[in-house]
C-alpha cells in the first residue's frame, strides 16, 4: 500500500485549488449567459438571434466542460492524496491544455460568433452558417485539444490505480466475485472512478473520430459523411461526458459522507455487480437521443429505452439506498457538506426520474426537444452535480466543525436549492406545454398560446436564476473566506 | 403452478392492449401522465429528504439501522424490477415507427430546408433540393397519413402542433434519409409545423401549416 508524503499532498492541494478557483470564476459567468438567454426568450432584452445562439453554444459547451473538469479534478485530488501516486506535472499539463481549449472556444464564440450549439450537429457547422469558417475550424481544434487533455488525465489516473491495486480487473472489483476474502479492500471511490472514467475513454475516442471527420470536412468542403453515423458518434460522446460527470461526483460522496455519519461505506459483491452493470448502462443509454430518427435500427431504439430504465436499478437501489443507510438515525450534524450531498442526491433522483420518463419512446414523441429536456438535465446537473461539487469545495475549505456552524453557508445552500428547483419548474412546465427548446425567442410561433406561455415562463425563470445567483454568492463568500484563512484539512486524515 | 403464473402475467400484461387501456382514460395525454408521475416521484423524494433530516437526531446502532434500510431496499428492488418489466412490456408496443402503425391511406412528401418546409401529395421521386412543395397542405381527418420526411441540407425536426399548442407528434428530417411518420388527425382545423431541431439562425421562424378537413 502506497504512502503519500506530506509534500505530495501539499502539491495535490495546490493543483485542486487551481481547478477550484477556475471553476468558481467560470461557473457564475456561464450562469449569467443562461440568464441572458432566458431574458431574451422572455422578451425583456433583445440580444438578436445570432448572439443568442452564440451564448447558447458557449453556455452548453462551457457548462459541460467545466463541470466535468472540476469533477475529474476532485477525484484526482482524493485519489492522489489517498490511494495512488499521481504526477502533478501531468495534472498541470491537463489543466493548461483545458485552459487552451477553453480559450479557443471563447474566441470562436464571442469573437467568431460560432453558434452551432454544443453538439455541432453535422452538417450544421458547415451549411448556412452565420459565422466565418475560421470560427468552425477553431472550435473543432479547441474541442480536440480538450478531448486530448481529458484523455491524458484519465489514462494517467486509471493506469496509476491499476498499478497500485494489481491490475485493471481489480479496479472493477472482480476479485470480490472470484474470492471469498479479498487480500486488499477496494475503496468505493476507486471502483466508481474506474466505472466512470473508462467509458469516458471510449467516449473521447468517439469524440476524436467525429472531430477528425469534421476537420477533414472543414478543409475539404466537398466531402459528405453519413449524418446518422455522425449523430450516433456525437450523442455517444456528449451523453457519456455528462453522465460520467455525475458518476465522478458519486465517487466522492461514497468517500466523504462516512466521515460525517461515522458509518463505513464499503465495497461488497452487491456494490461490484451494481457498478459493473452501470458501466454498460452508461455506454448504451445514449441511444435514447436518437428515438426520433426513425431510420435508426430498431434494436438500438429498444436498447436505448431498456438501458435507460435499467440504469435506475443500481442508481436507486444501491447508491441512493446507500445514502439513506448512511444517514438514517445516524445522529449526523447537518453541516453544509452532508446537506449538499443529501440534496444533490435528491436532485439526481428527481432529474433521473424525469430522464427515464423522456427515455420512454412513446413519451419522447411529444417531449423530445421541448423544454422537458433542459428541465431534466438541469435538475440532474444544477440540482445534483453542482451540489456535489459545492459539497466538495466546502470539504476543501471548511473543517468538520466549521461546516456544522456555518449558518451563512447553509442559508446560501437552501436559497440556492429552492431557487434551482423553482427555476427548473419553469422548464418542466414549458415541456408539458410543448414549448420548443433552442428557440432564441417565441415570436415566430404562430400559436399565440405557445408564444405567450414560452415568454412568460422565461420571465419567471429569470427571477429564479437571479435568486440562485444570490445563494451561490453567499456560499462563495463562505468558501473564499475560509480558504483564505486556513490550511486545507489533510485528506484521508 | 408456474404455468398458471406465466399465463396470468402473459394474459394481463403482454396481451393487454395499451392503446385500448389508455382510451379508458381520455383526459390522460402523454404530457399529463408525465406531469403526474414526475410530480409524485418528486414529492416522494422530497418526503424522504425531510424524513432523513428530521429523524436523524435519533441515534440507532448502525447495524440495526442498516438492517432496516436494507430490508426496505429488498422490497423496493423487487417492486422496481417488476415495474420496469411491466412498463417496458406496455410501452415498447406503443412505438411511433412505421411497423407499429396501421395501413396508410395517403402519402405526403415533406422536405425540410434552411429555413422552410416543402410539402406535397404523393411520394416524390425528385431529389430533395429539386422538390417543389408548399409550406401549407390540406389533408383529410381520420385517415392514416404517411409523411415521408427528409432534408435537403441540415438536420431539422418535423414537429406537428394542434391549434391549442400541444405537440402531437414529430420526427427528424435528416439529409440522405427518409423518416416515415404516420399519423391520424382526429380533429379538424389548423395544425402548425415547427422545427424542433436547431438548424441555424432563423430556426425559430421555420414554420408550416396543415389544414385538416
Amino acid at each position: 500500500m502506497i504512502e503519500i508524503s506530506a509534500t505530495e499532498i501539499k502539491k495535490q492541494k495546490k493543483l485542486v485549488l487551481t481547478w477550484s478557483i477556475t471553476f468558481l470564476t467560470v461557473f457564475p459567468l456561464l450562469i449569467i449567459l443562461g440568464l441572458l438567454m432566458r431574458l431574451n426568450q422572455g422578451e425583456k432584452i433583445s440580444l438578436g438571434m445570432d448572439n443568442f445562439y452564440v451564448l447558447m453554444t458557449l453556455h452548453g459547451l462551457g457548462m459541460a466542460g467545466i463541470l466535468y473538469s472540476i469533477a475529474f479534478a476532485a477525484l484526482w485530488y482524493l485519489i492522489g492524496t489517498r490511494y495512488a501516486k499521481l504526477n502533478t506535472g501531468t495534472g498541470y499539463f491537463v489543466f493548461f491544455m483545458v485552459l487552451a481549449g477553453v480559450a479557443g472556444l471563447v474566441i470562436a464564440t464571442l469573437i467568431g460568433k460560432f453558434g452551432a450549439g454544443w453538439y455541432l450537429l453535422y452538417p450544421l457547422p458547415f451549411k448556412g452558417t452565420f459565422w466565418p469558417t475560421w470560427a468552425t475550424g477553431l472550435s473543432i481544434i479547441s474541442l480536440i485539444i480538450l478531448g486530448i487533455a481529458w484523455l491524458i488525465g484519465i489514462i494517467h489516473l486509471v493506469y496509476a490505480l491499476a498499478k497500485e491495486f494489481g491490475g485493471f480487473s481489480n479496479l472493477l472489483g472482480w476479485q470480490y466475485i472470484r474470492k471469498k476474502e479479498v487480500d486488499r479492500e477496494l475503496p468505493p471511490i476507486v471502483l466508481i472512478t474506474t466505472v466512470s472514467l473508462v467509458p469516458g475513454v471510449i467516449a473521447f475516442i468517439a469524440g476524436a473520430v467525429f472531430l477528425v471527420m469534421f476537420l477533414l470536412q472543414h478543409f475539404e468542403p466537398t466531402l459528405a459523411f453519413d449524418p446518422l453515423l455522425l449523430k450516433n458518434l456525437i450523442f455517444f460522446f456528449g451523453h457519456t461526458l455528462v453522465n460520467i460527470t455525475l458518476y465522478c461526483c458519486i465517487g466522492w460522496v461514497y468517500a466523504l459522507l462516512p466521515e460525517f455519519t461515522g458509518r463505513p461505506w464499503k465495497v461488497d459483491k452487491v456494490v461490484v455487480y451494481s457498478w459493473n452493470a452501470t458501466f454498460f448502462f452508461i455506454l448504451f443509454a445514449y441511444f435514447h437521443h436518437l428515438y426520433m430518427d426513425f431510420v435508426q435500427p430498431l434494436p438500438f431504439q429498444y436498447a436505448g429505452q431498456i438501458a435507460s430504465y435499467l440504469s435506475a436499478i443500481p442508481a436507486t437501489a444501491i447508491t441512493m439506498f446507500g445514502v439513506i443507510a448512511q444517514l438514517y438515525h445516524s445522529k449526523v450534524k447537518w453541516g453544509v457538506i452532508p446537506l449538499s450531498f443529501l440534496l444533490g442526491t435528491a436532485g439526481w433522483a428527481i432529474g433521473g426520474f424525469s430522464a427515464v420518463v423522456d427515455s420512454t419512446i412513446a413519451a419522447n414523441k411529444v417531449l423530445h426537444n421541448t423544454l422537458w429536456v433542459p428541465a431534466h438535465f438541469h435538475t440532474y446537473m444544477l440540482g445534483g452535480v453542482v451540489l456535489f461539487i459545492l459539497g466538495f469545495l466546502f470539504y476543501l475549505s471548511h473543517s468538520k466543525e466549521e461546516q456544522e456552524k456555518d449558518k451563512m453557508a447553509k442559508f446560501g445552500l437552501w436559497l440556492f436549492v429552492i431557487a434551482v428547483h423553482s427555476f427548473i419548474a419553469t422548464f418542466y412546465r414549458g415541456g408539458l406545454r410543448s414549448i420548443p427548446r433552442r428557440y432564441s425567442d417565441y415570436g415566430g410561433i404562430r400559436i399565440e398560446y405557445t408564444h405567450s406561455t414560452g415568454a412568460l415562463l422565461a420571465q419567471i425563470a429569470s427571477v429564479f436564476i437571479g435568486l440562485l445567483l444570490v445563494g451561490l454568492i453567499i456560499m462563495y463568500v463562505s468558501i473564499i473566506v475560509k480558504l483564505s484563512k486556513r490550511k486545507i484539512p489533510s485528506a484521508g486524515a | 403452478m408456474s404455468f398458471i403464473i406465466k399465463t396470468l402475467i402473459f394474459e394481463s400484461v403482454f396481451q393487454a392492449n395499451p392503446i385500448v387501456m389508455i382510451q379508458f382514460i381520455p383526459l390522460l395525454t402523454i404530457q399529463t401522465f408525465a406531469a403526474v408521475i414526475s410530480f409524485i416521484a418528486g414529492a416522494l423524494v422530497t418526503l424522504v429528504v425531510f424524513f432523513l433530516i428530521f429523524t436523524s437526531s435519533k441515534e440507532e446502532d448502525k447495524t440495526s439501522a442498516k438492517h432496516k434500510v436494507y430490508k426496505m431496499r429488498g422490497r423496493y428492488f423487487f417492486g422496481l424490477v417488476l415495474s420496469i418489466v411491466i412498463v417496458l412490456l406496455l410501452t415498447l408496443r406503443l412505438l411511433p415507427y412505421e411497423k407499429f402503425q396501421g395501413t396508410p391511406e395517403e402519402t405526403v412528401t415533406v422536405v425540410a430546408m434552411q429555413w422552410m418546409w416543402k410539402m406535397g401529395p404523393g411520394l416524390s421521386d425528385k431529389k430533395p433540393a429539386e422538390f417543389g412543395g408548399a409550406g401549407e397542405i390540406t389533408l383529410p381527418a381520420n385517415k392514416m397519413i404517411r409523411f415521408v420526411v427528409t432534408s435537403s441540407d441540415v438536420n431539422h425536426s418535423f414537429g406537428i402542433y394542434n391549434s391549442k399548442g400541444v405537440l402531437v407528434t414529430q420526427t427528424q428530417a435528416m439529409p440522405q434519409y427518409n423518416n416515415i411518420l404516420e399519423h391520424v388527425f382526429d380533429e379538424k382545423g389548423e395544425y402548425h409545423i415547427l422545427c424542433l431541431e436547431y438548424c441555424g439562425l432563423p430556426h425559430g421562424l421555420m414554420v408550416g401549416k396543415i389544414n385538416i378537413n
